[in-house]
């Protein structure tokens, strides 16, 4: 474990300086504090207001980072060919796809960390409230960016950094569609085309199981089984994944 | 304990660049050895296979046929690859790395001891002359300090086999001389050293024993001594008053210049046309023997497989 722990601990280095990780958190953080401003304009609770437009905020550019970074760290490691002198020591190739997504999960979290934390004193300040659901919620999104950024991680691994971007986002856009796709499999006419969509349905992940806004915002009760069930739905997919990034990994050819 | 450190026998590997384009079978069938303690070059023009072998053997690609072993140990194991320190042909480094940042992160993957690695690190930044500057980050160096820096990451884990693949491109005059330094005094402590290059007499000045590939298979190898033979393949003669033409030995090149004749012979009529130029009266400014070189072996080889 030394290994992967060695490779996610440069890939978490690498990541913070850069100055593009700065960029994205600078902008989630703005657009957290400016949510103040959307509950001064929109009609009702300002409170809610800002916690749902915070909550969506820490959902979006989490993705973004989840996103970027993977492709950043992962596909410049084997473009810049830095990954010859790792793959020729004792390292296996799963570890080093492992250490990839570890790190890039640190990444993820430490953004996600800091947002929340911005999040929690906007509300603290505006509500004189500490709302520590938002903590519930943010671990809840760090669980859907568990999910993702092994997606974008096989992406990386699987095809050009462009379209590996590209292929992730749509994991996101769809994973969270997951509920219309189901109504199309049982509304469509021809059965191939709702048997391609079905497939579509159980191959990628629901994400908006991971989704707890209207809860956290609305102060609604949340069954445990059902953050319980997510966990492990995140868990799965992430093994999975995983697994069939290290599949591509270790037949691939590096030149 | 085998004597053999590196083992590759029988090696093929065709590439299938895209849907529509030719594959490229770059190793045809690669057999070599190399014993412990020697400095072996493999030597061949770009694109004959050296780096290909290199990744081969470093298990950054996987040969189609072939076996490769390492001490005597599959060069996929573990404990193959504890083995082997490894430098690529450019220096790939982490820009945002300083020197010594590099090297310990490439000791925890060597999974040396964390209480030693400290100075084990500032024993090789020594080593490969690059104490004074391992705390600057590698964005920051020259093509040279990479290539000091990469070769110190290689023989952090003190390893019985170094593989080199062309360690001194792209090196001034200096660096080049420190690299073979640096590879004799490995040498000399017992590592076998395996490297890669085009460059012809770093391989004549360091090397014990030499492979030379062309197109995928090795043409030649052994001793440089071997190789290439001490006996002289032809002579060259510079004289006046005469002019090649009237001579009747038959000349494999010849020229006139500045009133002087210069003409090449084969070794078999070497007699005759000192013979004849004793005959005709010529005063001879200069006999001097030819004897075939790497690059002449190299570029034979090169010319015969039609690549």
């Amino acid at each position: 474990m030394r290994a992967v722990r060695a490779i996610a601990a440069n890939t978490f280095r690498e990541a913070i300086r850069d100055r593009i990780l700065y960029l994205f958190i600078g902008f989630a953080v703005v657009m957290v504090v400016s949510s103040k401003l959307f509950g001064m304009l929109t009609v009702g609770d300002e409170t809610k207001i800002i916690k749902d437009i915070g909550l969506a905020s820490m959902q979006f550019f989490s993705m973004l980072i989840a996103v970027m970074m993977s492709m950043i760290l992962v596909s410049r490691e084997v473009d810049s060919r830095t990954v010859f002198n790792i793959l020729a020591k004792p390292v296996r190739r799963w570890q080093f796809i492992l250490g990839k997504y570890l790190g890039l999960v640190l990444i993820v979290a430490a953004n996600l960390v800091l947002i929340t934390f911005v999040l929690m004193l906007t509300v603290l300040v505006v509500a004189g409230e500490l709302d520590l659901m938002l903590l519930f919620a943010g671990a809840m999104t760090m669980l859907e960016m568990l999910v993702l950024a092994a997606f974008a991680t096989f992406f990386a691994v699987l095809t050009r950094p462009i379209l590996g971007s590209l292929m992730t986002l749509a994991v996101f856009v769809v994973g969270h569609m997951s509920a219309d796709l189901w109504l199309l499999t049982r509304q469509l006419p021809g059965a191939l085309t709702r048997a391609v969509i079905a497939v579509v349905y159980y191959l990628l992940p629901n994400l908006e199981r991971f989704n707890f806004r209207t809860e956290v915002v609305h102060d609604l009760a949340i069954p445990g089984a059902t953050v319980g069930w997510a966990v492990l739905y995140a868990f799965a997919f992430v093994i999975v994944v995983l697994f069939l990034a290290n599949l591509r990994f270790r037949g691939k050819d590096l030149k | 304990m085998t004597d053999i450190q590196l083992s590759v026998r029988d090696l093929q590997k065709t590439f299938y660049p895209g849907l529509f384009e030719a594959s490229i079978e770059v190793l045809k069938g690669l057999s070599f050895e190399v014993a412990r303690g020697e400095i072996f070059g493999f030597l061949g023009p770009n694109g004959a296979g050296k780096t290909t072998t290199i990744k081969a053997i470093t298990e950054i690609i996987s040969p189609d046929a072939g076996e490769i072993t390492v001490c005597g140990l599959p060069h996929t194991s573990l404990e193959a690859k504890k083995r082997i320190g490894f430098m690529s042909e450019s220096p790939y480094i982490y820009r945002h790395l300083t020197g010594r940042e590099y090297l310990r992160f490439s000791g925890e993957l060597l999974g040396l001891e964390r209480s030693g690695l400290a100075d084990r690190i500032s024993g090789v930044l020594d080593q490969v002359g690059m104490a004074g500057r391992a705390d600057r980050t590698m964005g920051t160096y020259s093509k040279g300090m990479l290539q000091r820096v990469a070769l110190g990451q290689a023989l952090l884990g003190e390893p019985e086999l170094l593989i080199l693949d062309e360690p001194m491109s792209g090196l001034d005059p200096v660096g080049r001389r420190d690299v073979r330094d640096i590879i004799l005094n490995q040498a000399a402590a017992g590592v076998t050293v395996f490297f890669s290059t085009h460059i012809i007499p770093d391989v004549e000045m360091i090397c014990d024993r030499v492979a030379i590939i062309v197109d995928g298979r090795v043409q030649a190898i052994g001793a440089v001594s071997e190789l290439v033979s001490e006996e002289p393949t032809s002579y060259e003669a510079t004289f006046v008053g005469v002019v090649p033409s009237d001579l009747r030995a038959p000349l494999e090149a010849h020229h006139v210049a500045s009133g002087a004749s210069w003409v090449r012979v084969t070794t078999e009529n070497h007699d005759r046309l000192i013979q004849e130029l004793g005959d005709r009266g010529a005063k001879v400014i200069s006999l001097e023997p030819v004897r075939m070189t790497l690059e002449d072996l190299l570029m034979r080889h090169y010319e015969e497989s039609g690549s």
